[in-house]
C-alpha cells in the first residue's frame, strides 16, 4: 500500500479522512461519568454532548475520522473497498492528537471516535489505532471521550488495549445474517466478528466485577421500575452473563446462533478473560470500556426483515450485554450487482422505526416478539411500532393516569419515561389533569385516546381501532403508506368513519 | 396593588423578597418583578428595592433552614430566568414552601409550582444547550475566549462545567446581552464578572482574531454532513437559528 500523493496537508487529510468516516452511526459520547483532573484536559458526562448539528440534522459529538482509509478488504457496500478509486490519505499519530485536543478546548466536541480502513493486516491497522490512543492519553494528558473502532480479526492483547484506552470499543456486524455477510462483505465472517465482541463482553463484565460492580452494564433507571425488560432476566443473576441469556427459537441458522452458541461454549476461553497487562503501568490504571460495546447494522442493502434485525439486536442486548445498537439507512455509494441500485432511494423512515423500537426495548420493558413475528416481520409505515402495539392491544386501554403502574403507563403511547416519573412523583401530591399532563410535556395528541384521568377521557372517543388509527396516522406518512399498499385504502365514509348515524328526522 | 422591582441580581432579588414579605399588606395585593415595567398603572404603586445583605442573608437562611437547601439552589437555578413573572412566581413558590415544606416543588398541581417549574425547566435547557454550543476562540497562545447570547443569565451556570472540563486552561465566556461573564485563570478557581462598558468594548473584537483550527473545524463540519440525508428543518429544530451567532461553523 503506498500513497500516490505523500505530502497532503492537513486540512485536506481532514476532509477525505472524515468524508470517509461519516457512514458510520454512532457518534454518541454517553454512558461514561468522568471527573476532570488538574493538569489534564477534559472530562466525560453520562448523558452525552452534541456539539453541533451537521446539514443532515445529525449531531456531532466527536471528531469522526478514520485513522486512514486505505483498506486491503473489498466490501461490496463500502465507500473505502479496495476496489474503488478513490483519494487516499493516512493520519500520523500526532495529527489525530492535536486536531483532538485543539478541538476540544475550543469546546467543537466532546471527544475522538477512531475507526479505521484496514492497512496491511487488523493487527497492524489495531496496533498502530492504540499507538494513537496512547499518546492521547499520556503525552497530550487528554481525559476526555473516546471511542474506538475495533477491527475485526486484530489480536485480543491488541483489542484488550484499545479496551483500557478508550471509553467505547465497537465492532460493526454491518448485517445481521450470515449469507448477506459471505456475499457482501467477503473478508468478513461472522465468526471473526462475534468472536471478538463476545472477549470484549468478557472483558467488560470481568473488570466491572473486579471494581465491585454488577456484571452488567448499567441500562436507564426506568428498567429498575419495570418487572419484565429484556435486562431483568441478567440482572437477577448478578454475576456471569449466562446462559440462560440466549434468545431462544428465533430462526435458524442466523447470527443469533452464533451468538448463542458462543455464549455457551464461553469461546473467549481461546482468548482469555482480559485483565490489566501491567499492573504496574500507572499511566493506564484505567476501567475497560466504561462505556460498553455497542455495534451498527446496515438496514436495506440486503434482504432482512424488521424482524431479523431486531431479533439480532435483542439477542445481542441480552446475549453480550451490548449497550447500543445502531441502525444505518443504506445509501448506494457503490454499483454492484449485489446490491440495491444506485437509484434506490434512502430507507430513512424504516430506520426511524427500528430506532423506535430499540429505544422501546431499552426504555420500555418491550420486548421484540411483542412488537413484531414471523406473521407481521415488517413495522408499519403509517404509525410508530408503540401506537401500533396499543392499537393491536385495544382491550388494556383506557387507563386510569392517577392509578396505573409504572408497567402500565409506560405502554401509553405519547408517554415516556420522563413522563412516567412525572406523573408518578405529581401524583402522590394531588390528582393529575388532562392541563396538567400536558404541562408535564405528556404528547396528548397520541395519549388521549389511551388514557383517562379520575374516570374521564379527554374528549367522547371510540375505543375503536379504526377510528384511532385514523387519528394517529400523520398526513405525509399516510400518503407514502397508501401508495405502498394501494389496497388498504378505502373511500372515506361519513357513517362509518366519523360514527354518524343516518338521521332519522 | 404594590409592585416591588429590583434589579437582575440574587442578592437584590432575596431584598426584595424580604422587604416584600414584611410589607405585611397580604400576598394577593403585591408583586415582584426585576424590571421596571414598560406602561406603569395608575392603580398601582412602585417600589424600588436596592441590595440590603442583612434583609438576603435572612432570607436565605429562612428557605435553607425551614423549607431545604434543595429547594434554596432550585430557586436560586431559576431566578437566572429572564422571564417576566420568574420573581413573582419563586415568591409564591416561597409563601407554599414555608406551608407545606421541602416537598413544594413536587406539587405540581399548584399553578404557581407548575409554572416554577416551566421556567425552572427553561433556564436548565437554555444552559445546557450554551454548554454545547459554547465556541472558544484562541487569542494569543493558550488564552481561550467566548462569546454567547443567551436569553435568560446563564453564564454562571456554565462555569462549573467548563472548570471540571478544562482546569488547566485560561478561559472567559461572555455574555454579550448582558455583560456578564465568567474567568478562570490556570489551575485556579473559576470567578463571575459583571462586564463594565469599557471592558465590555475592549473584548467584543477578540473573535476577529484568526484561529487556524476554525477553519479545520468548518472542513469538518462540512464534509462529516451526507448530503443524500440532507435535512435543515432537522438541523434548525436541534440547532436553531438565534443559538448560533457564535457558532463559527455557521460563519
Amino acid at each position: 500500500m503506498y500513497e500516490i500523493s505523500q505530502d497532503l496537508s492537513l486540512d485536506k487529510k481532514l476532509e477525505i479522512l472524515s468524508d470517509a468516516a461519516k457512514y458510520d452511526v454512532a457518534c454518541t459520547s454517553s454512558g461514561s461519568d468522568r471527573r476532570g483532573q488538574k493538569g489534564m484536559l477534559g472530562n466525560s458526562c453520562a448523558a452525552g454532548i452534541c456539539h453541533s448539528f451537521a446539514a443532515d440534522g445529525r449531531c456531532i459529538s466527536l471528531l469522526k475520522i478514520l485513522m486512514t482509509n486505505h483498506c486491503v478488504y473489498d466490501c461490496k457496500y463500502c465507500k473505502n473497498r479496495r476496489s474503488n478509486d478513490i483519494e487516499r490519505a493516512t493520519f500520523t499519530p500526532r495529527e489525530i492528537c492535536t486536531l483532538t485536543t485543539e478541538f476540544y478546548k475550543r469546546n467543537y466536541i466532546e471527544g475522538l471516535f477512531l475507526s479505521s480502513g484496514v492497512i496491511e493486516s487488523p493487527d497492524y491497522t489495531m496496533e498502530k489505532m492504540c499507538e494513537t490512543l496512547r499518546l492521547l492519553r499520556t503525552e497530550y494528558r487528554f481525559n476526555g471521550y473516546i471511542h474506538i473502532k475495533a477491527i475485526p480479526g486484530a489480536s485480543s492483547e491488541l483489542i484488550n488495549s484499545a479496551g483500557l484506552l478508550a471509553d467505547r470499543i465497537s465492532i460493526n456486524m454491518e448485517l445481521p445474517t450470515e449469507e448477506s455477510l459471505s456475499v457482501l462483505a467477503p473478508n468478513k465472517s461472522v465468526k471473526s466478528i462475534i468472536t471478538p465482541m463476545s472477549a470484549i463482553t468478557e472483558g467488560i463484565a470481568s473488570h466491572r466485577l473486579a471494581i465491585g460492580k454488577d456484571a452488567r452494564m448499567e441500562r436507564a433507571v426506568i428498567n429498575d421500575r419495570l418487572s419484565d425488560t429484556i435486562f431483568s432476566d441478567g440482572r437477577r443473576q448478578n454475576g456471569r452473563i449466562g446462559a440462560d441469556n440466549r434468545t431462544e427459537g428465533i430462526k435458524d441458522g442466523k447470527i443469533i446462533e452464533s451468538i448463542n452458541s458462543a455464549i455457551l461454549s464461553n469461546n473467549v476461553k481461546s482468548g482469555g478473560i482480559f485483565l490489566p497487562a501491567d499492573p504496574k503501568d500507572t499511566s493506564l490504571k484505567r476501567p475497560f470500556a466504561p462505556a460498553g460495546q455497542s455495534t451498527q447494522m446496515i438496514i436495506g442493502a440486503s434482504g432482512e426483515s424488521d424482524f431479523d434485525i431486531m431479533s439480532t439486536a435483542q439477542t445481542l442486548y441480552k446475549g453480550l450485554d451490548l449497550k447500543r445498537v445502531f441502525y444505518s439507512a443504506y445509501i448506494p455509494i457503490n454499483d454492484d450487482s449485489a446490491l440495491p441500485s444506485l437509484e434506490t432511494p434512502v430507507p430513512l423512515l424504516r430506520e426511524h422505526r427500528l430506532y423506535q423500537a430499540d429505544f422501546l426495548l431499552r426504555y420500555y420493558g418491550f420486548k421484540v416478539g411483542e412488537l413484531l413475528s414471523e406473521e407481521k416481520p415488517n413495522f408499519e409505515v403509517g404509525v410508530d411500532p408503540k401506537c401500533d402495539w396499543a392499537l393491536r392491544h385495544l382491550e388494556d386501554f383506557p387507563v386510569e393516569i392517577n392509578k396505573a403502574s409504572y408497567d402500565t403507563l409506560i405502554r401509553v403511547p405519547g408517554i415516556g419515561p420522563t413522563s412516567v416519573k412525572r406523573i408518578m412523583s405529581a401524583r402522590r401530591y394531588g390528582h393529575v389533569n388532562f392541563a396538567m399532563l400536558k404541562k408535564m410535556g405528556v404528547v396528548l395528541k397520541r395519549a388521549q385516546f389511551f388514557i383517562t384521568c379520575d374516570g374521564r377521557m379527554m374528549g367522547n372517543i371510540p375505543i375503536e381501532e379504526k377510528f384511532i388509527l385514523n387519528r394517529l396516522t400523520d398526513v405525509d406518512r399516510k400518503t407514502a403508506y397508501d401508495i405502498q399498499n394501494p389496497d388498504n385504502s378505502v373511500q372515506m365514509n361519513l357513517f362509518n368513519d366519523f360514527g354518524l348515524s343516518a338521521g332519522t328526522a | 396593588m404594590r409592585v416591588f422591582i429590583c434589579e437582575h441580581n440574587w442578592e437584590a432579588m432575596l431584598s426584595c423578597i424580604y422587604d416584600a414579605w414584611s410589607s405585611k399588606l397580604g400576598h394577593q395585593n403585591i408583586r415582584l418583578c426585576t424590571s421596571a415595567p414598560e406602561q406603569y398603572s395608575l392603580l398601582d404603586e412602585y417600589v424600588t428595592v436596592s441590595f440590603d445583605r442583612g434583609k438576603a442573608e435572612s432570607v436565605m437562611d429562612a428557605v435553607n433552614l425551614k423549607i431545604s437547601p434543595q429547594v434554596y439552589s432550585e430557586i436560586a437555578y431559576a431566578a437566572m430566568s429572564s422571564e417576566e413573572d420568574a420573581l413573582d412566581t419563586i415568591y409564591r413558590v416561597l409563601i407554599l414552601g414555608f406551608a407545606y415544606g421541602p416537598n413544594v416543588l413536587k406539587m405540581v398541581s399548584y399553578k404557581d409550582v407548575a409554572r416554577f417549574f416551566e421556567i425552572r425547566r427553561s433556564v436548565g435547557n437554555e444552559a445546557h444547550h450554551f454548554i454545547e454550543f459554547v465556541r472558544f476562540h484562541e487569542i494569543r497562545k493558550s488564552l481561550y475566549v467566548a462569546h454567547i447570547e443567551p436569553k435568560n443569565h446563564i453564564v454562571g451556570a456554565l462555569g462549573a462545567h467548563f472548570n471540571d472540563r478544562m482546569p488547566s486552561e485560561n478561559w472567559m465566556i461572555i455574555d454579550d446581552v448582558h455583560k456578564e461573564s465568567i474567568v478562570q485563570p490556570k489551575d485556579e478557581d473559576f470567578y463571575f464578572k459583571k462586564l463594565s462598558d469599557d471592558e465590555f468594548t475592549r473584548l467584543l473584537c477578540t473573535e476577529e482574531e484568526n484561529d487556524e483550527y476554525t477553519d479545520l473545524w468548518k472542513v469538518f463540519f462540512d464534509s462529516i454532513a451526507i448530503s443524500e440525508r440532507f435535512n435543515p428543518k432537522l438541523q434548525r429544530n436541534l440547532f436553531p437559528i438565534w443559538k448560533r451567532k457564535h457558532a463559527v461553523e455557521f460563519k
